[in-house]
């Protein structure tokens, strides 16, 4: 038993262990699983609007999406002309054609800039998943600024310009409103967590890197997840 | 450094999870903060005890309105479609409340469902034409909802109209009337409309027996050329219309056949008809003959008319028949040899033939006879298989013997008509004269209860009654006289629904319901979550066809065309104006307007009606209507909205400006109106949004 003991162990070494890249892997992979979401959440209403009336006894919904509207727009759009308020489907016609494009290329941009930015261009790649969702934020509000500043003055009814509420409770006449937003807006503020974990994530990766020294504008590995060279 | 990413990945999922949470959460609706205060139970009963005391209300009285009492947002458990009489429409009721929720114009015009008055409904009511005749009315006896397997199953009703002979379909997607059927052959029917299990048959059966076709022939050749029919009118349940080519008929003996019921489970593919005045008295008062009333009371029996349907439908295939005004009928010389009518005696004068739940047993009231008697289906069967006939009538028709086909005979008392069942064992017969639903054990055959009703009672629903499966929580007593129960209204009495509670040992009145329309006949009550009724068209449906119209108008294709026919006017209606708005013709021109409902939200109907037209269409959501009339008087004629659609109802309006013959072809167009500065936007009731 002994002899077996003293027998030599195998003359060729066993490899170096080779420095993790999963860690990189996990940016990109962030960086898609943004790109997941994005393209999910076009699918999806990104906000409701609620109105209640006595006559309305379970309310109308109108249902916002990055492509279009759904729920009873047609129903309040034909309420709107009394007030002399432009039809829904006028709204924001240009942005809902273009949306696919622009979810295409916040998708290219933010990969794109999650592979190859360096260290100190790093908080590049949150602006896009930020973009996004400010962006539908703004154009909405200000198409509904638009649509309560722009009412026919020879409307059956005539009444002061208003802003129509964008979240929360509002009221116009005799109905109340209620906005917040739906899934796909949730997943566009989730595709944002994402980058921003990325970002987190990335300037760890960073701040180990052995080629930290000669980092620039782009990744010295030249792309995130590369071997080094 | 693995580890701790491990951690970070956690973190951010958690992070996530409560934002989709976040996400998922509904708005508050507003004004739903605190649920109905509770007072003490003893601050509750003062008060009623008050309330009972100053009404003078018993606490029976108190129990039926606790029992029946719907209040504002809660739906009844139940609905009752009930023969609307003279009417010639069908009633729906919702129990327990008992309150009228429908009137369904279906042989006569009804002016609010735009049924009858100038639009698409018009050919409806033309197809019930009699002889060339329009016929404006129906005497509406005996609604019947369609089955399957032996079920009510929400999806048709259908309804006879015994003064013309005449089946009507009520397509209850929509509660509307979808198609009337004329018999060409008999001149009324009062045995329908009652359908098979499966509702592959409507059955209607003649009452006074005609000459076939309704030709002439004197009383004196009653024998031999007047004649009773059974009709089976096939339904298409894929179109949800009877087949007309394909439906028959057997011929009757010219006894004055009465009501019908269709075989179910262990009887399913027979049907029963009873009868009276086998003695054929055609009557002849001025010259000194008994009345018929007294003629056709002499026999002490009168005659079931058992028959086999099945079996016929198999000598329908087979070309047993012949073709009478159009029609296939089978000869009742062949029907007697091949087994399909055979007869039983019954009870002098009978009314009533109602099959039990089972199917085992058919019940027929007595009306002349203190009576009701129940035969059995088995016994029935077994002497038709073995041809154990007692004789045959003048007409060569088998008859079974009487003793050999009843399980017994229950005294119920005087005048007993009609019987539904229960789902625990008893039936309930209406006993006319003596103004009392009879109950009785249906294993004893002894009556347990009696409870007056008021007054004089005719038929007799149970929630789902006739079905093979009774729900057995109410009665109706349909009640041909009210007297005393109402406040008079002149000398023409409302007819008077009583719902009766049958739960307990005792039956219990709980609610009186006027009916002020005409003298409902029978009527039936089915679970209302088996309706599933349809809440707006789809855009453009023409409701007869249940497609989109070739003619169906969309928003921004409103249009006026001239063409060979005349005008054709392509018209929108949505809240609160029709495109267009005016319409201007030539003295003598053809006008056809194609009207379409742009409207897809609930309830919200509009009506069109042209001055001094005659025409009223009822538009609801999606419904589109087709128009034809001619503008033969020069003169202008405002159109407008007949529904109080909005609060600019009032404003939803516009012209036919029928120009008077030889008017300059250019004439001056209208003034485009000046729009006003500013309307008055006061605080809304209606569907407006005002200023905040």
């Amino acid at each position: 038993m002994s002899d077996l003991k003293s027998i030599p162990r195998r003359s060729r070494p066993l490899p170096a262990p080779r420095a993790s890249r999963w860690p990189r892997f996990a940016v990109a992979g962030l960086a898609l699983l943004a790109v997941v979401l994005w393209a999910v959440s076009l699918l999806l209403p990104w906000w409701q609007f609620y109105l209640f009336a006595p006559q309305y006894p379970g309310g109308l919904v109108l249902n916002i999406s990055l492509l279009g509207l759904s729920g009873d727009a047609k129903e309040i759009s034909m309420l709107n002309h009394y007030i002399g308020m432009k039809s829904l489907e006028d709204a924001a016609t240009l942005e809902r054609q273009l949306a696919v494009w622009g979810v295409g290329l916040v998708a290219l941009l933010t990969v794109g800039l999650t592979l190859v930015v360096g260290k100190r261009w790093n908080w590049l790649i949150l602006l896009p998943a930020l973009g996004l969702p400010a962006g539908f934020v703004g154009d909405s509000m200000a198409w509904l600024y638009h649509f309560g500043h722009s009412l026919d003055r020879h409307a059956p009814l005539n009444i002061p310009y208003f802003t129509p509420q964008f979240f929360g409770w509002g009221a116009i006449g005799q109905f109340t409103t209620y906005a917040m937003p739906l899934a796909g807006f949730w997943l566009a503020l989730a595709a944002l967590g994402a980058m921003v974990w990325a970002s987190l994530w990335r300037r760890r990766i960073c701040k180990s890197c052995p080629l930290l020294a000669q980092c620039g504008p782009t990744c010295a590995h030249k792309l995130v997840g590369a071997a080094a060279p | 450094m693995q580890l701790s990413s491990v951690r970070w990945l956690l973190r951010g999922g958690a992070a996530l999870a409560s934002l989709a949470l976040l996400a998922c959460q509904p708005p508050p609706k507003p004004g739903t903060g605190t649920g109905p205060v509770s007072a003490t139970l003893s601050g509750v009963s003062t008060s009623i005890k008050d309330l009972m005391a100053k009404r003078g209300l018993s606490e029976a009285d108190v129990q039926g309105a606790l029992e029946t009492y719907v209040p504002t947002g809660k739906r009844d458990d139940y609905l009752i479609f009930a023969s609307g009489g003279h009417g010639g429409q069908v009633l729906v009721l919702g129990a327990p409340s008992m309150r009228l929720l429908k009137v369904i114009g279906v042989f006569a015009p009804e002016p609010w469902q735009g049924y009858g008055y100038g639009g698409t409904s018009d050919a409806i009511l033309a197809s019930g034409a009699q002889n060339g005749r329009q016929l404006n009315w129906g005497d509406v006896h005996h609604p019947n909802l369609s089955e399957t397997k032996g079920d009510y199953d929400g999806k048709y009703l259908f309804v006879n109209d015994k003064s013309n002979g005449r089946v009507a379909v009520v397509d209850l997607e929509d509660f509307n009337t979808k198609q009337i059927v004329t018999n060409p052959i008999v001149g009324s029917d009062h045995g329908g409309a009652f359908v098979d299990p499966n509702t592959n048959y409507v059955i209607e059966t003649s009452q006074y027996p005609v000459p076939f076709g309704r030709k002439y022939a004197p009383l004196s050749e009653y024998k031999e050329k007047y004649r009773g029919l059974a009709m089976y009118w096939k339904f298409d349940k894929e179109k949800g219309r009877i087949d007309v080519a394909n439906s028959w008929g057997i011929e009757l003996p010219p006894y004055t056949q009465d009501l019908a019921d269709a075989g179910k489970l262990d009887s399913d593919g027979w049907a029963f008809v009873n009868s009276f005045n086998t003695e054929m008295a055609t009557g002849g008062t001025l010259d000194h003959k008994p009345p018929i009333e007294a003629g056709a009371s002499q026999n002490d029996m009168d005659y079931l008319h058992i028959m086999n349907w099945k079996k016929a439908e198999e000598l329908i295939k087979a070309g047993k028949f012949e073709m009478v005004e159009g029609v296939k009928v089978i000869r009742m010389t062949v029907a007697a040899e091949e087994g399909v009518l055979t007869l039983v005696g019954e009870p002098k004068s009978p009314h009533g033939c109602d099959v039990t739940p089972d199917g085992k047993q058919i019940v027929v009231g007595g009306k002349l006879d203190t009576h009701g008697t129940v035969f059995s289906f088995a016994k029935i069967k077994a002497l038709i298989d073995a041809k154990k006939y007692e004789g045959k009538d003048i007409f060569g028709i088998p008859i079974l013997s009487f003793k050999d086909a009843i399980d017994g005979q229950v005294e119920i008392g005087l005048g007993p008509l009609h019987t539904v069942f229960d789902d625990k064992g008893f039936a309930y017969t209406s006993v006319f004269l003596e103004s009392v639903v009879a109950k009785w054990d249906r294993k004893t055959l002894k009556v347990v209860d009696k409870l007056p009703v008021h007054y004089n009672i005719g038929h007799i629903m149970a929630a789902e009654g006739d079905t093979v499966s009774p729900d057995g929580k109410y009665v109706v007593a349909m009640n041909k006289m009210s007297i005393d129960r109402f406040n008079p209204v002149g000398p023409l009495y409302p007819q008077n629904f009583q719902l009766i509670d049958t739960t307990g040992d005792k039956m219990r009145i709980l609610v009186d319901a006027p009916i002020g329309i005409g003298e409902p006949h029978y009527s039936q009550m089915i679970k209302a979550d088996k309706l599933k009724p349809i809440k707006v068209y789809a855009p453009g449906t023409n409701i007869y066809t249940g497609k989109k119209d070739p003619d169906a108008v969309e928003s921004g294709k409103e249009r006026i065309e001239k063409r060979e026919d005349g005008w054709h006017i392509y018209m929108t209606a949505i809240r609160s104006h029709f495109t267009p708005d005016q319409i201007i013709v030539e003295e003598g021109d053809t006008v056809h307007l194609h009207v379409t409902s742009l409207e897809q939200s609930e309830d919200q109907t509009h009506g069109f009606t042209i001055n001094m037209h005659g025409i009223n269409l009822s538009l609801e959501p999606g419904k589109h209507e087709n128009v034809t009339f001619k503008a033969d008087h020069a003169g202008v004629f405002p159109f407008y909205c007949t529904e109080f659609c909005s609060a600019l109802h009032l404003e939803m309006a516009g012209y036919l400006l029928v120009k008077p013959k030889g008017t300059p072809a250019d004439p001056v167009a209208p003034p485009a109106p000046t729009p006003p500065a500013a309307a008055p936007g006061g605080p809304s009731t209606d569907r407006l949004p005002a200023a905040r």
